[in-house]
């Protein structure tokens, strides 16, 4: 007989044979009642060209197959050479000597009973893309749903998230940030209140029982495989989702065969290729979305460099402080972030108390903040302003400018604001941006 | 290139020196590699003055400051077991090495628990730099040095036992970070009991 709760745990899992939660006994037993399925941790593929013999190497768990990314060393434990993967490095180490176990029997199933417990109200826009939505997800049909920032996105998933947990499938609403699944757990728990919901990023703790349900960032889904007959992916357009293959083949991975994969996002690439789509071009409060503004700041590199504050970006910043207008300014580098003049508070992906400053802003403890694109999508801060320096920059593509103009008039008493792309000449994906955004707001 | 610590693309530079001569090249960022902090100074070992381990060690320099970086760096490295990491300091610890003269000796770990972490830490530092070495040390006691204080660090029985002949010459510890001074003092008895003349350590870190 199976153990429950290596049932529950293990079904649609691929996970390291020595960081199983459970005692060693348990897992070999399992293995050896054939319940648990064994994989090698890296696969490698032999090919000859001409005389040289190349080898290439895949991680079974992450799906890895940047070379540069596999390192081998002189291993203690198999006393051969060994090769791991540094790519998924931070859920544990794998490596040729070790092994990923599966699910092989009888898969663990939910509970019958679901309850919805949502009241709130949608828009004509949004109930029409909603229904499509649930009828592409009643097809199995992929689904493309582009909306615009602030158009309230996640409301629309509810109906079709519902009718598939009715139908005992399971389901899997995935984002690349950990904020956004943080965000969105306690908003799903109240929406499904019969529900087991796990939601799963890097340092979330243990949960129990059959998730039939999980919301969890797509990197967390390396450690799933033919787990889930219905996955959501919101944000699709967020770094690093879009830039890194081997997130993008970890969603295809965690789903079933034939299971369809539908999208969530305001900057859909052409890279996304669904059956249907459906397009939601309106703010939920009706109004318009802010058109991003051009101005000049000719060399403003050497004049940080020098200690100074160009004067434009000076007297803006200087004019939202007097109006007591919380702001936001993008900055493109990390560098330039820390050696920015000036005393205003600033967080980086690195900076350990990255919520707590955000939240110091939005009680208005703090005038305004610089930033790096790290919260280019999922804050809202009431009537927030905002400045991007060096617009012209790589980093800032078209998505990414239109993320952030998107932070900007998304509650219904503040609608509008100042979006303003201090550059250095106008790049291509700074007129994309403002010509989408200009777009939407004539449909 | 990838910088090895942050996972960025970046380029070394490349110079005159490292087109003729053969150097290693970078494997980490600048941006990574400014936030080690160095020391640069012999480190302090006169609290073992009067206890059974005076005299033992005759220099102990340690490298690197252990700050919020290098313990980053460490986790990486020692726990979640990324051994591509012995390269960052591969240039430098070539550089020190270099400089000394003598029989370098790295610091083992226990043989359980080398199994368990699959690397020696110490030696991989070593060879990355290309620096030979000898092992002369097996440990035999398996007990955690970081649990303990430094009082429970010297007076347990020995944790190093010698393999191998000593010869009446410089010896140099290596070990990845200095704390209390425990391990190297002890290694440092066992070797000088045993005929060393001098017996000198290098740490990557001053912890």
């Amino acid at each position: 007989m199976p153990d429950q709760q290596v049932t529950q745990f293990l079904t649609g899992r691929i996970w390291l044979r020595e960081h199983a939660p459970f005692p060693r006994e348990v897992i070999d037993a399992h293995i050896e009642s054939g319940h648990i399925h064994l994989k090698p941790g890296i696969d490698s593929h032999q090919s000859t060209f001409l005389f040289w013999q190349l080898k290439k190497y895949v991680c079974n768990r992450c799906h890895n197959s940047n070379q540069t990314l596999f390192h081998t060393f002189d291993c203690a434990r198999c006393n051969k050479k060994c090769v791991y993967c540094r790519h998924c490095i931070r859920m544990n180490r794998v490596s040729s000597c070790s092994e990923l176990i599966l699910w092989n029997k009888e898969p663990a199933h939910g509970v019958k009973l679901h309850e919805f417990n949502w009241s709130g109200t949608l828009t004509p826009l949004q109930q029409k893309a909603s229904e499509e939505l649930l009828t592409s997800v009643e097809r199995n049909e992929s689904h493309l749903l582009h909306a615009v920032c602030g158009a309230g996105k996640t409301e629309l998933l509810f109906p079709a998230i519902f009718a598939s947990l009715l139908e005992g499938k399971r389901v899997c609403v995935a984002a690349p940030r950990t904020d956004v699944i943080l965000e969105l757990f306690p908003r799903f728990q109240k929406v499904f209140p019969k529900t087991v919901i796990h939601a799963l990023y890097g340092g979330a703790p243990d949960q129990e029982g059959f998730a039939q349900l999980i919301l969890s960032t797509t990197h967390q889904l390396y450690r799933f495989e033919e787990a889930f007959d219905v996955i959501f992916v919101d944000e699709a357009d967020a770094f690093p989702y879009y830039a890194d293959e081997t997130l993008q083949r970890a969603v295809v991975k965690a789903a079933k065969q034939g299971a369809a994969i539908h999208y969530v996002t305001a900057t859909p690439t052409d890279s996304l290729k669904t059956t249907n789509k459906s397009f939601l071009s309106r703010r939920y409060h009706g109004h318009d979305l802010p058109v991003p503004m051009f101005e000049s700041l000719w060399g403003y590199n050497r004049r940080l460099n020098k200690g100074k504050v160009p004067q434009k970006l000076q007297d803006w910043i200087e004019e939202k402080q007097k109006n007591n207008i919380p702001f936001l300014v993008f900055l493109p580098t990390i560098d330039m972030l820390e050696n920015f003049p000036g005393d205003l508070p600033r967080v980086h992906a690195e900076h350990p108390e990255r919520k707590e400053i955000v939240m110091q802003l939005r009680e208005k403890k703090i005038p305004g903040l610089l930033t790096t694109t790290i919260l280019e999508r999922g804050i809202t801060i009431e009537n927030v302003h905002v400045a991007v320096v060096g617009a012209e920059q790589k980093i800032f593509t078209a998505s990414a400018l239109i993320q952030i103009s998107g932070r900007v008039g998304r509650s219904f008493n503040y609608p509008s604001g100042d979006i303003v792309f201090f550059h250095h000449g106008i790049t291509h994906e700074m007129d994309e941006a403002k010509s989408s955004i200009e777009r939407w707001n004539k449909l | 290139m990838n910088c090895l610590i942050c996972g960025s693309p970046f380029q070394s530079a490349p110079t005159w020196k490292s087109l003729i001569l053969f150097e290693i090249q970078p494997n980490a960022c600048t941006r990574c590699l400014k936030k080690f902090q160095k020391t640069d100074h012999a480190i302090d070992f006169s609290d073992f003055q009067g206890t059974m381990y005076e005299g033992m060690v005759d220099q102990v320099t340690g490298l690197y400051t252990y700050n919020e970086a290098m313990k980053n760096y460490l986790h990486q490295y020692k726990f979640m077991q990324d051994v591509a990491l012995s390269q960052v300091f591969a240039e430098e610890l070539r550089h020190v090495f270099d400089q000394t003269e003598g029989i370098i000796v790295p610091i083992p770990m226990h043989p359980e628990k080398l199994k368990l972490r699959t690397f020696a830490q110490v030696d991989e530092l070593l060879k990355s730099a290309g620096v030979p070495f000898q092992h002369l040390l097996t440990k035999i006691a398996t007990s955690e040095q970081g649990k303990k204080s430094k009082k429970e660090r010297l007076e347990a029985p020995t944790l190093f036992e010698v393999m191998g002949k000593v010869e009446a010459k410089t010896y140099i510890l290596f070990d990845d970070i200095y704390t209390t001074g425990a391990t190297i003092h002890q290694a440092a008895k066992a070797l000088k009991e045993l005929g060393a003349t001098k017996v000198e350590a290098i740490t990557l870190i001053k912890g």
